[in-house]
């Protein structure tokens, strides 16, 4: 960590300069008056390159952006909404299954319907990313990936009844 | 009679005031200088009343209150070392070159003492506001400068006090100086021991949660350090300045100064056009060569001092530029230094009038040479490089 060198500007404000790895300088002033201004200076260069005037609410959202605490909301909607067409569905394997005791591979499951069990639950164990040697047993609990058309093919095609409710 | 007259003529010279200032901010000059101009325009009008004097002599009060709240006491303790290595500079660069003036114009020492301490303290007003307003807040030549000014700020205050004192005796004889200079020192001494060791009584008794009562707590112990300090034989700014630093480390500093700040822009904008209206017309034309003069050799000591000061911090020579003229602008305590004395009219140059264009030149003229400093450091700077490269060529 660099270190971070602080200095009064009487009448001013605060000065804060941070040496950057490449040499350059970074110089955050505060004024009494809540104004935020930031320089850059190049090398030993004693006039800025730049100046950037940033008022006390957006010197927060800047400040958040750095330390990498913020979030736009906007993104968080789109990740909803690529959300909205993929479908987790828990379903556990009841004695007359089609699915029971039967390897994923001979089940051809993802050639038939496009989806993937991504995790077995038998009792206390959890099997993440099932290899496809891997026997379904009874009263296991799996958990397949899909978008709504590929689950609805996959309940139909193995005529699944019971399904848990997310 | 008087007062209902007086009123009137308070609202022309406010509304002069706001027009005036409305076009110096428009051209990014101090209000400063337009105050003075439009006081002594005014003065054609209608005389200067003992009310206007008595808002002007609050508006000295509330200004040094001011720079007391804003002076960080704290860190010129902290940096005291710094402080006082530019500052011993900048005051040997300047001050004995305005006794020498004031000498050669033939004044006693007293006049010559104040035409020293009219010429040598910077405006702190003028220059922080540029400094903003060019964006040199960030620049390595910044810090000194303000060191420098806050130097200035204390030792002027310390001073002003002194030569009210000595001013008190109207001449100057060793027991009385060592008496005043005792005097301002256990003053000082007073207050600063007091900020020191009672913050937490201070905290305490003005903490007032009404905001009516605030401001009269406030406001008293504003007046009547003032007037303390004027009945013990000092300047009533000296009591009003260290009341400003006792304030200046509690809590409530910001609340303080929110609740004073009107008055002191109301009175102060009245103590410059007070100024203004007494500054002699007609001396002022005859004085103004005078004037001229005494600004290109004071404002080529302070950039000398200034440049020297940057080359003992190191700095660069744009830098050590920079920093010299960038103590050019006079103001705001040249002027109160000028009418801190009763003037003895047989001097051969008034030193009001001396001092109000000195002041008028320097402020306007002075924030345009900060400004365009840029330019001229590069010319400077490429020239010194161009000899040498012609030196080096040469060989």
């Amino acid at each position: 960590m660099s270190e971070i060198k602080e200095c009064d500007l009487p009448g001013i404000g605060k000065k804060f300069t941070l040496e950057l790895d490449s040499g350059d300088k970074l110089v955050v002033v505060i004024h009494s008056s809540g104004e935020r201004e930031v320089f850059k200076f190049i090398h030993d260069n004693d006039e800025p390159t730049s100046v950037t005037k940033l008022n006390d609410e957006e010197a927060h959202q800047i400040g958040a952006i750095l330390t990498g605490t913020y979030f736009q909301p906007v993104i968080e909607d789109e990740q909803k909404l690529a959300m909205k067409n993929v479908t987790m569905e828990w379903i556990k394997i009841v004695p007359d299954s089609t699915l029971a005791n039967k390897k994923i591979e001979e089940l051809n499951i993802r050639k038939l319907t496009g989806v993937s069990i991504t995790t077995i639950i038998r009792g206390k164990h959890v099997i993440p990313n099932p290899s496809s040697h891997e026997i379904i047993k009874l009263q296991d609990t799996i958990i397949i990936v899909g978008n709504n058309e590929q689950i609805k093919k996959f309940i139909a095609k193995f005529e699944i009844k019971q399904r848990l409710e997310e | 009679m008087i007062v209902s007259e007086s009123v009137l003529s308070l609202g022309i010279s406010l509304i002069a005031l706001f027009f005036a200032g409305l076009l110096a901010t428009k051209i990014n000059q101090s209000l400063i200088a337009v105050f003075i101009v439009v006081g002594m325009i005014l003065q054609n009008f209608f005389p200067v009343t003992i009310i206007t004097e008595f808002i002007a002599t609050l508006g000295v009060i509330f200004m040094l209150f001011m720079f007391g709240l804003e002076f960080s006491i704290g860190s010129f303790f902290h940096n005291q070392r710094r402080i006082f290595l530019v500052g011993v500079y900048d005051l040997i660069f300047n001050f004995p070159l305005g006794m020498l003036i004031g000498w050669i114009l033939g004044y006693d020492l007293i006049h010559s003492l104040l035409l020293g301490g009219i010429i040598y303290v910077t405006s702190s007003v003028i220059v922080a506001k540029s400094i903003i307003d060019l964006e040199r807040s960030a620049n390595p030549e910044t810090e000194c400068i303000l060191n420098i000014l806050i130097f200035e700020d204390m030792f002027i205050a310390m001073f002003l006090a002194f030569i009210v004192g000595i001013g008190n005796y109207n001449h100057i004889e060793v027991k009385g100086t060592l008496f005043v200079i005792l005097k301002t020192t256990g003053f000082f001494a007073f207050y600063i021991i007091l900020s020191r060791t009672s913050k937490k009584l201070i905290d305490w008794l003005v903490d007032v949660e009404h905001t009516e009562l605030f401001v009269i707590l406030i406001l008293s112990i504003i007046v009547l350090s003032a007037g303390v300090a004027a009945r013990i034989g000092l300047s009533e700014a000296i009591g009003a300045f260290l009341a400003g630093l006792l304030l200046s480390e509690t809590k409530q500093r910001q609340r303080i100064s929110e609740a004073i700040k009107p008055f002191q822009q109301f009175s102060t904008a009245i103590f410059f056009v007070a100024f203004g209206m007494s500054v002699d017309y007609k001396h002022v034309i005859y004085l103004i060569p005078m004037g001229i003069f005494i600004f290109i050799i004071s404002s080529f000591s302070k950039v000398m001092g200034g440049y020297f000061i940057g080359k003992r911090y190191l700095l660069s020579k744009k830098a050590c530029l920079r920093l010299g003229f960038s103590l050019v602008p006079r103001g705001e305590f040249s002027i109160i230094l000028a009418g801190a004395v009763a003037m003895n009219n047989n001097m051969p140059y008034s030193l009001k009038s001396l001092a109000g264009v000195y002041v008028l030149l320097s402020a306007i003229l002075g924030s345009i040479i900060m400004k365009e400093s840029e330019r001229v450091t590069k010319w400077f700077v490429e020239k010194k490089d161009d000899e040498i490269k012609q030196i080096k060529e040469n060989i």
